[in-house]
């Protein structure tokens, strides 16, 4: 009896933090329609400063937490106001939720760069000695949470609900240019929400700090658990935010307490898939409905990145060319970061047909390649099959895990999603860790053998190269085609206009999931060449990082373009191979790159240049005097 | 006794204390050309979402000739052969004037999309054909010019058109044109008149909202005229012209507020 209390008092405690986290998400999705990614990772940015400033600077306790929380807000508000907010009025959705991504990879890099990837835990605030009241014992830290979260709470109800201010930012939700029109400064109130969200993120990192230890890239799990509390809750709702952060947290304490982690991570988002088919505005929202139009959206715009003719011809032939001299150039450490960079690709294709031309963020992708990647290592290790064979059973097993989650996930749109694929992506990252006996756990799977395919092993970097440029030439032919054809012109149509594609009966659900099939099915497969190339596969290699990764080489290289990727790939892969000192700053690089991409070269460095060399041909060509045909190919 | 297109019976639609639809009833006969007329927030578009079900229905009942369309998904009503334009010019941006053509084709595509992703020889025979009819189309609508531009570079009433062009590529039996001639000049409207018309003689049923009266009048054979939900009148434009309630919406009071 008494364990069972302990645990229940575990999950409030836990859910205490969620709650206040979800309160983040809700405050800003309320003034901006948008969910913040980044959310989580302020709480950890506030306790390692807070951290700092106490061990390194000998500050006290309380001038430390203060300053911790004025820097990360600080910090918060500059951010929002010069990528956030800035982005609302130039991006979609979509694009936005990526810009998050971005945003969030890149404070998790600072904090790399600054702080190491070891793990930290603050010193309670008021000793360790638990108090027992009726035979349970609480630590004292437990009472701070739970003072923190109620005083949280209600001064931001308070804020929300009684004054004119709160007023001003519900206004902007529900109706930003009639918002405008009543002399409401929007971009403030968009800033001022993200800000306070950060604030918000700052307290709950500080009061958790002392019970959970916390590393670099923690806060994506605070961003996980944060934005389910608030889906499960309800997006819009505040009751919803604090309701949905205790049933997740008492949820997931009683399941770790009774059975394992694992099974906890497994069950909350089983959770989250229920109640989202179940009340997909989650358990608390209201029930009015609501006109789809009512918020005015910004379409997706993009212009047309493609070479046509016989000069895209030539430069193909060109580059292919290259390609294949280029291993009998460079050095040997070279060439394995180039082997890399064709793997990592052929994923990345299938996430460019997946979120470049069909829209669908995907978070987990990386997932499909823990799948691939182990399964294949699995038995080609253990159980004596062949390499082949293992990439086949592999692909199947992936192909089946996307058809499961696309046929759960179906009805939902955008940001949920975005975040089934997020929680997706968790739960194989911790079933890579915790089914230690079949994949070597934490420290890896080691001895796996080269691939072969009959009797021709590819035992050296070499022969994976070519290995690999085989398949990608074969794969970018077969999709170029693809993009070209009536199924292309569907599967863009979703993209840009989901609603006009329905009408002119494009089957939605079925494209979409066809995609997302074959977009798992080629990560899978990359994830398989992974370890075979390695001779070993840690969850690490193929984990959620991965994801976050492979989104930044898709939007640096270009969306939407097919072969802009490759160029994000490489750049992401070859930089830190070629200059060592730049190893550390890799994440913060990845992060920032993005957030400027989507700032400055919306179609990526690739469609930024393709854009070029179309205008000097069509300047060329009316210099020739040929201009008034010319000019109508040029691009916007 | 003509045979009936499209049927609405007694629909009714409530977002939140706002009565969207009310009770409205009316029949489409088959090769008519039927305009729905009335105020900024009479309910015309919602009507439109409401028979394609963009939005569910609180009440009431569509059916597409013997067919009733309950609550059948968007791509399936499409594919029955009802198709429909948006109120602003929805062009898929990223793709060409032509390609855009071609996307509202694509219900008329026999050929598996794993065949034609490989561009197999039945495919690649349909895409030709295809292409030869949308820039058939675009010369019929004077746009062939745009045909390798990208459909958002396009000015509005060129985009309109095209809008019209790409529903006429699905091989529709019935037409929902939301708003055609928003936007366009009056000698573009004239011609549109002159393309519904056409559209109507090739046998497809058109219904079609607009605020336009002198294109109203001059290509409808019937017109309904929506004030806050309510169907008000209804019958020739001739009948409509002379109808004092219709009037009254239009002139009589303040027009309504939010948009349609």
């Amino acid at each position: 009896m008494d364990t069972a209390i302990q645990i229940l008092l575990g999950g409030v405690l836990q859910g205490a933090i969620f709650a206040m986290l979800a309160l983040g998400f809700s405050l800003v999705y309320r003034v901006t329609g948008i969910v913040n990614l980044a959310q989580g990772a302020f709480c950890v940015v506030a306790a390692l400063a807070m951290y700092s400033l106490e061990s390194v600077f000998g500050w006290a306790p309380l001038p430390a937490a203060a300053g911790a929380l004025a820097g990360t807000t600080l910090f918060g508000a500059l951010l929002g106001a010069t990528t956030f907010v800035p982005a609302l009025s130039l991006l979609p959705n979509s694009s936005m939720l990526m810009l998050t991504v971005g945003l969030l990879t890149l404070i998790e890099g600072a904090i790399l760069a600054v702080w190491g990837s070891q793990p930290y835990a603050l010193p309670p605030f008021s000793g360790e000695a638990p108090v027992v009241i009726a035979g349970v014992r609480i630590v004292p830290q437990g009472f701070w949470i739970i003072g923190t979260a109620v005083v949280v709470i209600v001064t931001l109800w308070l804020v929300l609900a009684r004054t004119t201010l709160g007023k001003a930012l519900r206004a902007c939700s529900d109706n930003p240019a009639a918002a405008r029109l009543m002399g409401i400064d929007v971009e403030r109130m968009r800033l001022l929400s993200f800000t306070m969200a950060s604030l918000v993120g700052a307290i709950g990192g500080i009061m958790v700090a002392p019970v959970t230890s916390l590393e670099f890239d923690t806060g994506r799990f605070f961003t996980n658990s944060g934005f389910m509390a608030v889906a499960i809750g309800g997006m819009g709702s505040y009751i919803g935010a604090i309701g949905g952060g205790l049933l997740l947290g008492v949820t997931e304490q009683v399941a770790a307490g009774y059975v394992s982690s694992l099974f906890s991570n497994a069950l909350t988002l089983g959770l989250l898939l229920i109640t989202l088919l179940w009340r997909p505005n989650g358990l608390f929202a209201s029930l009015g409905s609501r006109r789809s139009d009512a918020r005015e959206e910004l379409r997706v715009q993009r212009a047309i990145v493609r070479l046509s003719g016989p000069r895209a011809g030539l430069y193909a032939a060109l580059a292919l060319l290259g390609v294949l001299v280029l291993p009998y150039l460079v050095s040997s450490g070279v060439l394995s970061s180039l082997v890399i960079t064709g793997i990592l690709f052929i994923a990345v294709i299938g996430l460019d047909l997946l979120m470049g031309y069909t829209g669908q963020v995907s978070l987990g992708q990386a997932g499909f390649m823990a799948i691939g990647g182990y399964t294949s290592a699995v038995l080609a290790t253990n159980y004596d099959w062949s390499p082949l064979s293992g990439v086949v059973a592999g692909m199947a097993l992936s192909l089946v895990c996307a058809i499961v989650v696309s046929l759960v996930t179906m009805r939902l749109r955008g940001v949920y999603l975005a975040l089934a694929t997020l929680a997706f992506g968790l739960l194989v990252d911790s079933l890579a860790v915790g089914l230690t006996d079949t994949t070597g756990g934490p420290s890896g799977l080691v001895g796996i053998p080269s691939f072969s395919v009959g009797d021709y092993a590819f035992t050296t970097p070499r022969s994976m190269y070519y290995l690999v440029v085989g398949l990608i030439v074969a794969l970018l032919i077969f999709f170029q085609g693809g993009i070209k054809s009536g199924f292309g012109r569907a599967i863009q149509a979703i993209r840009t206009d989901h609603m006009a594609a329905a009408a002119f009966g494009v089957n939605v659900e079925r494209y979409k999931m066809a995609v997302f099939a074959v977009s798992a099915v080629l990560a899978s497969l990359a994830g398989s060449l992974y370890g075979f190339f390695f001779h070993f596969l840690s969850p690490e290699m193929v984990g959620t990082s991965r994801s976050f990764e492979m989104i930044a080489m898709l939007v640096i290289g270009g969306e939407g373009t097919l072969v802009g990727p490759l160029f994000g790939t490489a750049l992401l892969t070859l930089l830190p191979t070629i200059f060592q000192p730049f190893a550390v700053y890799k994440t913060a690089a990845e992060g920032l790159l993005m957030v400027l991409a989507f700032r400055f070269l919306p179609a990526g460095l690739f469609g930024t240049a393709v854009a070029w060399i179309t205008r000097q041909a069509v300047r060329r060509k009316s210099d020739a005097g040929l201009g008034a045909s010319g000019l109508k190919r040029s691009l916007p | 006794m003509t045979e009936i297109a499209l049927a609405v019976r007694e629909m009714t639609k409530r977002f939140g204390g706002l009565v969207a639809t009310d009770n409205v009833s009316f029949d489409v006969p088959v090769g008519s050309v039927t305009a729905l007329i009335g105020p900024n927030g009479a309910g015309k578009t919602t009507l439109f979402n409401l028979i394609t079900n963009v939005y569910r229905t609180d009440r009431g009942e569509v059916r597409f000739g013997e067919v009733s369309l309950g609550a059948m998904q968007p791509a399936r009503i499409a594919a029955l052969g009802l198709v429909r334009t948006f109120q602003a010019a929805r062009v898929f941006p990223g793709m060409t004037t032509l390609e855009n053509v071609l996307a509202g084709a694509h219900l008329t595509l026999r050929s598996h999309p794993l065949r034609q992703m490989l561009w197999l020889k039945g495919a690649r025979q349909e895409e030709r054909v295809l292409i030869a009819k949308g820039e058939a189309m675009l010369e019929l609508f004077g746009l062939r010019a745009f045909r390798d531009v990208a459909a958002t570079d396009l000015p509005m009433g060129a985009q309109k058109l095209l809008d019209v062009i790409r529903a006429l590529m699905a091989r529709p039996r019935m037409l929902l044109l939301d708003e055609p001639a928003a936007g366009l000049n009056d000698s573009e409207t004239a011609e549109l008149g002159a393309a519904l018309r056409a559209i109507r003689d090739s046998g497809i049923t058109v219904m079609v909202v607009e605020h336009n009266m002198s294109l109203v009048m001059g290509v409808a054979d019937q017109v309904l005229v929506l004030d806050a939900g309510r169907l008000v009148a209804s019958g020739t434009p001739d009948e409509i012209r002379q109808n004092t309630e219709v009037i009254q919406a239009y002139i009589g009071q303040d027009t309504e507020s939010g948009p349609c």
